[in-house]
């Protein structure tokens, strides 16, 4: 056949690839290749036999190849067809045995002998080398090795900042704490022309810098003055609505505890395009925290609908009987979707909660630890075995681990007001006051009613301390942030009570009472106040009163 | 004062702005100031002036002290042009969330204007928004509870209003209404001095919103808050600080601001109702009834403030025109709050308590902020003996208005009943310190101080005195001053006190028990003081009584003369049985 002929035919196949008419890809791939025996050729025809799901014949097809071990394309697509048919060890050992450091630095122990056939005519190209590690991550995880996995993501990002798969599987499994994701972020070296990238990946990672700093960074990007070349208006004007930008902001929202924004951004979001995942997932999070049980109702009825295989579905399914407070069923869905997915972090935490809810602090724990071992760079399930621990009284044990949450995430204020409150009830009140106060300067937005148990916290502290005075501003902080409080009105009380300001201290404890009128404790306290009032210099108080009421 | 002339274009540009951002009661509050002012009868027909016949004759019978109501000197007042409105043709969408409005579809109105970025589209929306979050909460109120629970709903929609609003006042696109709203939405969610600050902003730039004054008013909880506000003047002003100064409970001040508006809203029923109020509160009922009637007469089919003339016919006793009262407002509209609060007090006076209870609580159900039905259904509970329904019901009045001292009363009543005296010595405090001169208030204070668990009798002298100072209308305080003197070994002042109660009893030509007590106590002191001719005259007034007090007179009366006839004295100490 003549070198034209056979030219035509590849154009064939490659169009048919592009057509997905794959068989006879396949068909063609195999004529070509048996007239000229060339390794590109052969190397068309396993990619159209990978494409055609003919994984066993591409692997041995490639396997037959005398080439296969001395070309890492050769390499990569035979252990892809590996991957494909699950058999891992094999996998690993195709890409070969490279040793990777710490730092995620590859150590390939043959690769400076293998040679690297004709790239394709595009200009930029993934780096092979990034592929196969990111490869080898793939095959470790499925191998439940998450520490080697790890190593290998964070090689294969570095190889190539723009294989966007690696970081995705580093930060939706959690795999690493805050510093190492920051730090991770700037030894990436971009492109010159990539500079956005770098600022839209530091918006993907965890973000639980001051309000300012994050919204720098979207601020940014939204501008789009990231290198980009700013004589082609279009791309920065569509960047600024990018569905995957905005929910990253919609996922910061959340974070802050600013729910309804949240909601109204997803919203807008998931309307634009409907199966956005991520976005799901954020928008799932906020109804539930705002309780629209009905939107959560109608989300998990069509994502089991579309997507019954994803753990996600099953997780909104979980969500909605949250929401509800049927925790039993919520469970089972919650479970369901760890099983689909057992690297589904929220499903595990979904999971505790559930358990939580009712109080039964061992099933709670399990799935926590679960948590905690699947995800290390996540300080949630950490967290909350904590606040567990804390519920059964051990607070030495708790402390720990609110201070092991503390290492993996150092900057969210949760975490310094879990270890306030062990503090206080270890009635090291000095100590309580100053993780509280330093909770109070983590708040990454402005004082909301979200961290108004905070403030009232610091109150009670401060009144162990004695410091009244100080206790008592705080605790009009917290009635500014929200009235609905009993705690508030009754350590407020308690407070005057203290300083025998009693009129004071009885004003409070009805309020306290207004809200919870079986309460024990300010019903005591109320009955002992107005004693000690009557009792007391009563006839001062008459004078005072007679001048008051001259003053009217 | 502008002139009349003046008010009135003011008000009839005002109606117009505040019907057309929904703001219903601020209009009609509006209107009837307009109709109020007097018209010039020569140049009006008498048809114009029907509404204003009539009224007058009450100013003329109850103008005794014609108090100089002119403003102090030196007070300008700054006319505050109306405003113009910023688009003079409303946009299609803001006519169509107009018309939902007034259907009361609130969220499909908010949702038609979603887009509007006009001031008067934003305020309408927003207020669309925060009247269907509170639509939403009274459901779910009734949903979870009855009218005597309290429940957690809220509004869920004032923590995002109160964002938007604030957004927009920094930035300053924000007009008079809006900020009125931003204040409603700051005082529900409990930022009380920043909501002044914005009514006050509000009302400055355009005082012709009652609305806005009457939040502003409920904001004033003391005489210092009310002179600290940085009001413009304005006659709207006036207005305001005569309701807020009756809220303070200064009436006569109050009383006098009323009169002064007068002057030119001659003929506004609100101003008179306003001044029945003061009136009630003074407790002077004869008066009230008066402005009643006459207000009835020209109003018939009035149901505002009618309860505070039932109360009042209760009060009094007046059986057959509260009878005729409760038929005449079912009539109009029985389900209006007011309306069930009459029938309430019309049934209480029959005696038929449950019935009454059932009455009020359709009130409160209407309208569970309803501070006096709170208060009547306390005391119809306390009638019928449910002791805890009373607390609870009063609870929820002073929780409405801390300044209501009749609930604060009703409270110590109550756990008087429960016997819990260091509870009932504490409400009636609040009770007496709201309003110092009610002898009524001093003398339940004075019992609990009486009580067993606390026994303080001295404090307990105290608030007899006060009492006795106040117009005692009942005489209890004279008299138990002088027992407990009598108890406490000053006979001295026992003497005192006993010799004034029956001084009053003279007067007043009472008769009973105490009278002879008292005899019975003077004779025997003066006797002990060797006063023999005072006791004399003591133990022959005891003498026309029947019952064992004679005997003792007698034999008091033999002692003496033994006793001044230089015989050794026989028997004084003995009493019969």
């Amino acid at each position: 056949m003549r070198e034209e002929e056979v030219e035509k035919l590849r154009g064939v196949v490659r169009d048919c690839v592009s057509k997905h008419l794959y068989s006879s890809a396949i068909f063609f791939a195999d004529k070509v290749a048996a007239f000229t025996s060339d390794p590109a050729d052969i190397y068309m025809q396993a990619q159209a036999l990978y494409l055609g799901r003919h994984y066993r014949r591409a692997f041995h097809l490639l396997n037959a190849s005398q080439i296969v071990l001395r070309d890492l394309r050769f390499r990569y697509l035979a252990a892809k067809c590996l991957e494909e048919l699950k058999e891992w060890d094999q996998c690993l050992s195709m890409l070969g045995d490279a040793k990777i450091d710490e730092h995620g630095n590859v150590h390939d122990l043959k690769d400076c002998n293998v040679m690297y056939l004709e790239k394709d005519g595009e200009d930029h190209e993934i780096n092979i080398t990034s592929a196969i590690c990111f490869l080898r991550g793939k095959a470790y995880e499925a191998l439940e090795n998450r520490a080697q996995a790890r190593q290998w993501y964070k090689a294969a990002i570095k190889a190539d900042p723009l294989c966007y798969e690696a970081l995705e599987c580093l930060i939706d499994n959690h795999m690493l704490t805050c510093e190492e994701e920051t730090s991770l972020l700037s030894s990436l070296q971009f492109g010159p022309e990539d500079g956005w990238l770098s600022s839209f990946y530091s918006c993907l990672i965890k973000k639980y810098d001051k309000e300012n700093v994050v919204e720098a960074k979207f601020t940014e990007l939204e501008k789009g003055n990231c290198g980009i070349n700013s004589s082609d208006p279009s791309f920065t004007n569509t960047l600024k609505n990018n569905t995957d930008l905005l929910a990253c902001k919609a996922e910061y929202y959340h974070q802050c505890g600013e729910y309804q924004k949240c909601f109204d951004l997803t919203s807008v979001l998931l309307e634009r395009d409907p199966f956005h995942l991520k976005c799901t997932l954020v928008h799932l999070a906020a109804a539930m925290e705002l309780g629209h049980s009905n939107e959560l109702y109608l989300m998990a009825c069509n994502l089991v609908k579309d997507y019954p295989q994803k753990a996600l579905s099953w997780f909104a399914v979980g969500c909605y009987y949250y929401c509800i407070k049927k925790y039993d069923q919520s469970r089972r869905y919650f479970s369901k979707a760890t099983q689909l997915d057992g690297t589904f972090a929220p499903a595990w935490i979904g999971y505790g909660n559930a358990y939580a809810a009712q109080e039964e602090g061992d099933q709670a724990m399990f799935a926590y630890r679960t948590g905690a071992r699947l995800f290390p760079g996540c300080h949630l399930p950490t967290l909350y075995i904590g606040m567990e621990y804390m519920r059964t009284h051990s607070f030495k044990l708790a402390e720990q681990f609110f201070l092991q949450a503390k290492t993996i995430c150092p900057s969210d204020p949760l975490v310094y007001n879990e270890l306030g409150v062990v503090a206080y009830h270890m009635k090291e009140y000095k100590k309580a006051v100053w993780w509280f106060e330093k909770t109070l300067a983590h708040i990454p937005s402005s004082l909301s009613e979200m961290w108004e148990p905070t403030v009232v916290n610091l109150a009670h502290a401060l009144r162990k301390l004695k410091m009244y005075h100080e206790a008592i501003s705080y605790y009009e902080k917290a009635l500014a942030l929200s009235t609905r409080s009993l705690s508030t009105y009754a350590g407020l009380a308690y407070t005057y009570h203290l300083q025998d300001n009693f009129n004071a201290a009885i004003t409070y404890y009805h309020k306290a009472l207004w809200l919870k009128p079986d309460d024990q404790f300010c019903t005591e306290m109320l009955t002992l106040a107005l004693v000690d009032e009557c009792r007391r210099g009563s006839d001062h108080k008459n004078e005072s009163r007679r001048s008051d009421v001259h003053a009217l | 004062m502008g002139s009349k002339d003046s008010c009135r274009t003011e008000l009839r540009t005002a109606i117009r702005q505040l019907s057309d951002r929904c703001l219903y009661s601020a209009s009609k509050w509006a209107s009837e100031q307009l109709v109020g002012i007097e018209q010039d009868p020569a140049k009006f027909t008498p048809s114009h002036t029907r509404f204003q016949r009539g009224s007058s004759s009450i100013r003329r019978r109850f103008r005794t002290n014609d108090i100089p109501s002119t403003p102090a000197a030196g007070v300008s007042y700054t006319t505050t042009p109306v405003p113009e409105e910023d688009e003079i043709v409303d946009s299609d969408c803001y006519l169509l969330a107009k018309s939902y409005f007034d259907c009361r579809e609130y969220r499909r109105a908010a949702h038609a204007l979603r887009d509007q970025t006009g001031k008067k589209a934003v305020f309408l929306r927003c207020y669309a928004l925060f009247l269907a979050g509170e639509k939403r909460k009274e459901e779910e109120m009734i949903e979870l509870d009855g009218p005597l629970g309290k429940s957690d709903a809220v509004n869920h929609e004032l923590v995002s209003l109160e964002r938007e609003l604030s957004a927009y006042r920094k930035s300053g696109n924000i007009d008079p209404f809006g900020l009125y709203l931003y204040g409603l939405v700051l005082k529900e969610n409990g930022h009380e001095d920043l909501s002044r600050n914005v009514l006050v902003e509000s009302v400055n730039s355009y005082p012709w919103n009652w609305s806005a004054w009457s939040e502003l008013q409920s904001l004033c909880t003391t005489i210092d808050i009310l002179n600290t506000l940085n009001l413009k003047n304005h006659w709207m002003k006036d207005f305001f600080l005569a309701s807020a100064y009756q809220g303070l409970r200064m009436h006569s001040e109050s009383l006098s601001k009323y009169e002064y508006l007068q002057g030119t809203f001659t003929f506004s029923n609100y101003i008179q109702a306003q001044i029945a109020k003061a009136q009630y509160s003074l407790r002077e009922f004869e008066q009230v009834e008066v402005i009643f009637e006459e207000l009835l007469r020209n109003d018939p089919y009035r149901v505002e403030d009618m309860d505070m003339y039932s109360n009042v016919l209760y009060a009094k006793e007046c059986f057959s025109a509260l009878s005729y009262l409760a038929h005449r407002v079912f009539l109009t509209d029985k389900y209006q709050p007011e309306s069930c609060c009459i029938i309430g007090n019309y049934y209480s006076l029959k005696g038929q308590h449950e019935k009454s209870v059932v009455y009020f609580r359709r009130a409160l159900k209407l309208n569970k902020n309803y501070l006096s039905a709170w208060t009547l259904m306390g005391h119809e509970y306390v009638e019928m003996k449910n002791i805890p329904a009373a607390i609870d019901a009063y609870r929820r009045a002073v929780d409405i208005d801390p300044c209501d001292y009749r609930a604060w009363y009703g409270l110590g009543q109550a756990y008087e009943m429960m016997c819990m005296p260091f509870y009932a010595l504490y409400y009636f405090q609040k009770s007496v310190y709201l309003q110092p001169n009610d002898s009524r208030l001093w003398i339940a204070m004075a019992q609990c101080y009486e009580a067993e668990q606390l026994h303080m009798l001295e404090e307990a002298i105290k608030c007899y005195k006060r009492a006795a100072n106040c117009n005692d209308r009942e005489a209890i305080a004279l008299h138990q001053l002088a027992k407990l003197h009598n108890e406490l070994g000053r006979s001295e002042e026992a003497a005192f006190y006993y010799k004034k109660d029956l001084e009053r009893m003279e007067d007043e030509d009472r008769e009973g028990p105490n009278m002879v007590e008292a005899l019975l106590f003077l004779a025997t002191h003066c006797k002990a003081q060797k006063r023999f001719e005072e006791a004399e005259v003591y133990c022959t007034r005891l003498l026309d009584y029947t019952g064992p007090e004679k005997e003792t007179a007698k034999s008091l009366l033999r002692g003496m003369r033994a006793a001044q006839s230089g015989l050794p004295s026989m028997d004084v100490e003995h009493f019969p049985p």
